[in-house]
């Protein structure tokens, strides 16, 4: 006797377990509320690594200070040239300015999520290989420099309202068009740093930069602060296929009515398309869903990709000393 | 090898150990030397930093250039701001290569070993100034050439030598202003990186980087006494564009040169005092050695 036969009946055939239970692969798929838990526990550490480095007086300053800058270049540029005398200039340049930081921060906190594990903390490997979902616990670590992008916008729409002049009106505010962009164009934002991250899985140095380069090239079609009937017809396009372009005109549109439109103008390639100067509000919502959507859906397709593959040639403990 | 390095029978250790001048001297001529090869013969080692590295400020001029070209204005604004986006990559180069990189090297480990090294820390911090200021010369340029081809820009100068001295200087001064930063950012430890980032775009802002300084008003005046980007920009504006309207209120490029030397000197200065007092501080605290902190 070898020692390894059976002792008793075999009941179970293949791969099927035992009858005694063995192995439930159900075990290692998390519920609800584990997914939840991971979440909650990611936000929470993104949190605070984002927040525990000073005081908060300094973490607020340093987290409003980028984006008031950058409007406050962009107001100074209105008021060299004489721009500033009209006050819808100044709201597009704010409104755009203060969107700009939320979504840099939204693709880059995500991207540097993996960068930061990989590279600097080198525990990259340790979070995939525990039981929560990586994509759950991405999510998770990127809200945390989303609400920092949030608080920072929100700053510098405040100080574009109180110190700069900006005409807003309450009142006049479309209530029910900006929550429906902000609520896809959130989504969109995602998407786009889910993907960014997904390529930061498979990049070697200096991904860092990643970000802002797809983010200053983004920035440059998205009509954030300037209309892109000024750039040439094929890169126009090109923004009217970017959910942002059409994210910040529903926000500049639901916030200021028939203000200034990013994407429409005289001699704009909206304008040839469709015949109208500018967008409506239903037309916004339906390229942004359209356009989220792909971006979503390729988000997806790209990281599930980038996940098998990391895991397959052994990226995600490759440090490259960036 | 230099003859200041030969052998030379001594009668003790602490003989062996008191240098000649002309050995301290080639000693911290080699440290600079050494300092700044890694950064010359890098420049172009690793593709993807000079992509990103000519990419990124020549988005950022891009995007300036069409919010100027949608409000119509004059077209010496563009030069403004192309100027300005080639500036940036000194700017950038500093803050990243000079103030961050001796916490850096403190992370990576290498720290301890510049101190334990027999040569002045001061040649360190030269080397890297002399290496990050040819890397972002390249990078400058390039920004430079491409968007004043691409975006047409055409400058008008009367004064060359004073241009280029106040190039040089600009760039002495904001080398010696890195130099202090890279002290201070090595007591400052973790907040290093946040604070580099917190001094890009309030930095461009109060140096006017895309707009003439002088509408600043007072705050503009305060920026070109303390900050050489902005006393810099405002003066190579005033040479690189001398036929065109320039907006009054700042003082003349030769002023602005003066006070570029000064800037040098006070800097350079500072960040002698700056780093033997961190040194001591830190070798008091046991923390050159400590990472992550």
């Amino acid at each position: 006797v070898s020692g390894f036969e059976a002792t008793g009946p075999i009941t179970a055939t293949g791969l099927a377990p035992p009858e005694w239970g063995g192995f439930d692969p159900a075990r290692t798929r998390g519920r609800a509320g584990d997914v939840l838990r991971s979440f909650r526990t990611s936000t929470r550490l993104g949190w605070q690594m984002e927040a525990n480095w000073t005081d908060p007086l300094l973490f607020f300053i340093y987290s409003v200070a980028k984006p008031v800058s950058s409007a406050l270049i962009l107001v100074f540029m209105l008021e060299v040239i004489g721009g500033g005398s009209k006050p819808e200039y100044r709201a597009f340049v704010v409104v755009g300015s203060a969107l700009w930081a939320f979504v840099l921060s939204g693709i880059s906190g995500l991207a540097w999520t993996v960068l930061d594990d990989r590279e600097r903390y080198r525990m990259l490997k340790y979070v995939y290989v525990s039981p929560s979902d990586f994509l759950v616990v991405l999510l998770g670590r990127g809200v945390a420099r989303i609400a920092v992008g949030a608080m920072g916008a929100l700053i510098t729409l405040g100080i574009g309202v109180a110190v700069l002049g900006v005409p807003f009106d309450i009142a006049r505010v479309d209530w029910p068009l900006l929550v429906i962009v902000m609520a896809i164009g959130l989504a969109s934002i995602i998407a786009i740093g889910v993907m960014l991250a997904a390529i930061c899985l498979q990049t070697r140095q200096e991904s860092w930069s990643y970000p802002e380069a797809v983010g200053g090239s983004l920035f440059l079609v998205s009509g954030a602060v300037f209309p892109i009937l000024v750039l040439p017809a094929l890169v126009q396009a090109v923004g009217l296929v970017t959910p942002l372009s059409w994210w910040i005109e529903g926000v500049r549109q639901s916030l200021f009515p028939g203000g200034i439109s990013s994407i429409g103008g005289t001699g704009s390639l909206f304008e040839s398309l469709t015949g109208q100067a500018s967008p409506a509000p239903g037309q916004i919502v339906v390229a942004l869903l359209a356009t989220g959507t792909v971006a979503t859906l390729a988000s997806i397709a790209v990281f599930r990709a980038s996940d098998r593959r990391a895991k397959d040639r052994g990226l995600l403990d490759q440090t490259t000393g960036s | 090898m230099s003859t200041a390095f030969a052998y030379r029978p001594t009668a003790s250790p602490q003989e062996a150990a008191a240098w000649t001048r002309r050995q301290v001297l080639m000693t911290d001529l080699r440290t600079v030397a050494g300092r700044a090869y890694p950064r010359v013969r890098g420049m172009a080692r690793e593709k993807s930093w000079v992509f990103f590295e000519v990419l990124l400020p020549f988005l950022a001029t891009s995007a300036f250039v069409f919010v100027y070209r949608a409000l119509q204005a004059p077209p010496q604004y563009i030069g403004f701001v192309v100027l300005g986006g080639a500036m940036t990559a000194f700017w950038l180069n500093v803050i990243w290569m000079m103030a961050q990189q001796l916490w850096w090297e403190k992370s990576q480990g290498n720290l301890e070993l510049y101190f334990a090294a027999p040569m002045n820390i001061m040649s360190v911090l030269f080397g890297m100034a002399f290496g990050g200021f040819i890397m972002a010369s390249t990078r400058a340029a390039a920004v430079l050439v491409v968007a004043t081809v691409l975006y047409g820009v055409s400058f008008e100068v009367n004064q060359w030598v004073l241009l280029l001295a106040v190039f040089f200087l600009t760039l002495a001064a904001l080398y010696g202003l890195g130099m202090v930063l890279a002290s201070l950012f090595l007591m400052w430890g973790r907040e290093a990186w946040h604070l580099t980032q917190l001094l890009v775009e309030p930095v461009y802002f109060v140096s006017g980087l895309n707009f003439p300084i002088a509408s600043l008003g007072l705050l503009g005046s305060v920026a070109i006494a303390i900050l050489p980007l902005a006393v810099g920009l405002d003066a190579m504006r005033q040479l690189a564009f001398a036929d065109s309207a320039y907006p009054a209120g700042t003082p003349g490029p030769g002023v602005e040169a003066l006070i570029l030397v000064a800037m040098t000197v006070v800097f350079t200065l500072l960040a002698r005092w700056a780093l033997k007092t961190l040194e001591r501080r830190a070798r008091q605290e046991g923390r050159l050695s400590v990472r992550w902190q």
